[in-house]
């Protein structure tokens, strides 16, 4: 009988090993195991019909799991429009299968998909990414599908350097570009009274005129005057652009290359400590931030600002969406407006986004994306078909709600810049006035853009968030020590990973 | 040849899970080991590089602080942590009616998953005047609180949440350790006129002695371990107040670097640490078996 039952759990266990086993091998059709669109009930955008069905390469062969499709959680217009967008792509390319793969890309969720073969073909990284992936070995060099489509004349120097390796080979292609500006809540200036005689908020021009309208809207509202992430990277990343506007450029720029190549931080110039005192006074005089900072992440910032519990966020262009659309702010009571000029100077943060490629990803798959991306008509291409995509693209974005705006665009190419414009005019839903300011600034030379910190920035943003965090939640601490500290930390961090 | 075919289906049973074990803990444990002297690029070995990950991290500040923190992580957890199972396996144990309501209540925190967990907790901490325990608070005419913003407060709520969901499982052990004791004793000290604290002090204390010195052991080596709840509440914050030895190494494999060797290295320490609680632990116990 021991025996018996004995052989039973062998043979059981065996089985069970058996099938573990099949498992583990067994391929599946989505890496990310979104393997087919969700339903969707509305029709997408009339204007996406205008883009041709025609057959264009029936021979191209390849699966691609775009992991740039919106979630299954995002506005029915979009994944309607998305859907369409499969439906023509399964037309032109018979032999391509077009996976929607949501993916919401971070180095930490990215690195072990990437290294366990089940990242998405294509992603979409922030700028500041890109080199650390290629020199990680983590995304696919895609130069010569690049090169096939025509891209790689259209690239910029700066572009070349930021997607590119050292012996010429390029691993991706900017999506957009964004400017960092001030998302306003109309709304809470108008309860405080901050409105002009034209129905415009009356926003501030300066980061001192910040900290003082914000005080009247907290003493009017009762609300923050602005919503401020000092979370894991987000404070430094934010404060990094209060420092230039400080004077933290040039001489006192934060990081600096000495002449043997040793790289130093520099955090502890009389630019910065004036800028960190003016962080310290947002608190402890002004008392403008929300109480949450320290705790506030990025999305938070966005349900903040849109669910009204603050009014002013230093935020982007490309995400205008999130407060509106994503939180409930209808588009009227929304404005923005530039980064807010300091004592110091008036400049910007500019960055952008990228499509990159897994590391696995074949020529016909990376050549099968670029088809794709081409068909959504964001490759710098002007036919009838990318016309009409950008079209069905701005409908649908204003039909969920979304301020349809002029973007920033990544290609220095006159007729798609024109045609994007063109489109944007079209669909427009907003005031312009409410934009005008932020879109001229860096057209007219009042902000001047500057681009992050050249090494190892999110280790900085790290350590200047935690510089403004001792500040902001103790009203004793000392600024010059908390700076000392994150320059301490960072020298250690730096000489570590690039001085030794 | 009768004992080696026995002893050969009993290997055969236990390969499944050896080959398991092997596979999910003791190749990355020893992979880890081995990362922890190399210059890393992701998970690949590039250089050996000998001590050169470990003198780097107790080199660093943010090392120090963040072991300091995992020692009051420690120190707070059995302060508020370490008796909280017990009185509640003791309540319970002695309930009459609804035992089993009040057992399921006391276990039911385990069953969240723990990031909704941590989530539903910050939305409780939140400063703002969202916060539900700031609208408790407003409602009895007291000041709005930060919370998980003071520095001092951060770490003691942290280690707060997480007995509140851990309590419970931990209560359940106590309770089936409770169960095992002779009623007999009980009514035989009651007779002789014992209440309830002498019958606690003489009786329980010493049966579940051993069970709570092995837990004591767990909750250590556990808290040791925090990660996520800081992860996910505080992010390390304010100005590393709640960064613990996990949540750092976790910051070197993802936070930007990509360095994985000082994240094993940084693993490894903790280790090492957990494996000396571990000994002295196995030493006190063994030298109170000789002298028992």
């Amino acid at each position: 009988m021991k025996n018996r039952l004995c052989q039973l759990l062998l043979v059981a266990v065996l089985a069970a090993l058996c099938v573990a086993l099949v498992a583990c091998g067994e391929s599946s059709d989505s890496p990310t195991g979104v393997g087919s669109a969700p339903v969707v009930n509305v029709a997408p955008p009339e204007e996406i019909a205008e883009i041709s069905i025609d057959v264009i390469d029936p021979y191209l062969t390849a699966t691609i799991t775009l992991g740039n499709w919106p979630p299954d959680t995002a506005p029915e217009h979009e994944l309607a429009l998305f859907e369409g967008f499969r439906q023509i792509m399964n037309a032109q390319f018979p032999n391509v299968t077009v996976v929607p793969a949501f993916f919401s890309y971070t180095l930490s969720s990215y690195l072990p998909m990437a290294r366990g073969g089940t990242a998405p073909t294509l992603f979409q990284p922030p700028f500041t990414d890109p080199q650390l992936l290629i020199q990680q070995g983590l995304v696919a060099d895609v130069t010569d599908a690049l090169a096939e489509f025509g891209l790689l004349e259209k690239f910029s120097p700066s572009y070349i350097d930021l997607l590119g390796d050292e012996n010429g080979r390029i691993f991706g292609l900017p999506r957009d570009g964004y400017v960092l500006g001030m998302h306003i809540n109309i709304d809470l200036f108008r309860e405080a009274g901050l409105m002009t005689e034209d129905g415009l908020p009356m926003v501030p021009r300066t980061l001192q005129e910040m900290a003082e309208k914000g005080r009247i809207i907290r003493e009017e509202t009762g609300r923050a005057g602005l919503v401020f992430p000092a979370s894991e990277t987000f404070g430094g990343w934010l404060f990094t652009n209060i420092a230039w506007n400080f004077g933290a450029t040039g001489e006192y720029a934060l990081q600096r290359q000495e002449e043997d190549g040793r790289w130093v931080a520099n955090f502890t110039s009389p630019p910065m400590i004036e800028a960190m005192y003016f962080m310290r006074s947002l608190r402890w005089e002004y008392d403008i931030l929300n109480a949450d900072a320290t705790t506030t992440n990025w999305a938070g910032t966005h349900n903040i600002l849109g669910t009204g519990m603050a009014a002013m966020n230093l935020a982007a262009n490309d995400s205008v969406a999130e407060p509106t659309a994503g939180r409930g702010l209808p588009v009227d009571s929304f404005a923005l407006i530039p980064f807010p000029a300091g004592p110091g100077g008036s400049y910007a943060l500019t960055g952008g986004t990228a499509f990159m490629f897994s590391p696995d990803t074949t020529h016909d798959e990376a050549v099968a994306s670029l088809h794709f991306l081409n068909l959504i008509g964001v490759l710098p291409f002007v036919t009838d078909d990318t016309i009409a995509a950008q079209r069905a693209g701005a409908a649908a974005a204003r039909d969920r709600g979304v301020p349809v705006l002029p973007g920033i665009p990544a290609w220095n190419d006159e007729g798609f810049i024109a045609m994007q414009r063109a489109v944007a005019d079209e669909f427009s839903n907003v005031d312009m006035r409410l934009y005008d300011d932020f879109f001229n600034s860096f057209v007219d030379g009042s902000i001047t853009l500057r681009g992050e910190e050249p090494v190892f920035t999110q280790q900085m943003y790290r350590d200047l968030t935690a510089a403004i965090q001792r500040i902001i939640t103790r009203e004793n601490a000392d600024v010059l020590t908390a700076l000392q500290q994150a320059e301490e930390r960072f020298q250690e961090f730096l000489d570590d990973e690039i001085n030794r | 040849m009768r004992k080696l075919k026995q002893n050969a289906i009993s290997w055969l049973i236990m390969l499944p899970s050896i080959a398991l074990f092997a596979f999910f803990l003791w190749t990355p444990l020893l992979q880890s080991v081995r990362m922890s002297f190399y210059r890393t690029r992701n998970i690949e070995l590039v250089e050996f590089v000998g001590l050169s990950n470990y003198i780097s991290i107790f080199g660093r500040q943010e090392f120090r602080q963040a072991l300091a923190n995992t020692f009051s992580y420690t120190f707070w957890s059995l302060l508020l942590g370490f008796f909280v199972p017990i009185l509640l396996a003791l309540v319970i144990g002695e309930t009459v009616r609804g035992r089993g309501i009040f057992r399921t209540i006391a276990y039911l925190p385990n069953i969240l998953p723990g990031l909704a967990a941590m989530i539903l907790w910050s939305a409780f901490f939140s400063a703002e005047d969202t916060g539900v325990i700031n609208i408790i608070l407003g409602h009895l005419g007291f000041e709005s609180r930060t919370f998980l913003t003071e520095v001092n407060l951060v770490i003691p709520i942290i280690v707060f949440i997480s007995t509140w969901r851990g309590a419970g499982a931990t209560a359940l052990i106590y309770m089936a350790g409770l169960a095992g004791i002779n009623p007999e004793l009980y009514e035989a000290a009651t007779i002789d006129g014992a209440g309830i604290w002498r019958r606690i002090r003489y009786i329980t204390g010493p049966a579940i002695f051993n069970l709570g010195s092995t837990l004591l052991i767990l909750q250590i080596i556990t808290v040791f371990q925090i990660m996520y709840e800081p992860l996910v509440l505080t992010g390390g914050g304010p100005d590393n107040a709640s960064m613990s030895l996990m949540l750092l190494m976790w910051n070197y494999a993802f936070g930007g670097a990509m360095d994985f060797g000082r994240a094993s290295a940084v693993a490894v320490v903790t280790a090492v640490i957990l494996l000396g609680f571990t000994v002295l632990y196995s030493i006190i116990n063994k030298r109170k078996i000789e002298w028992d």
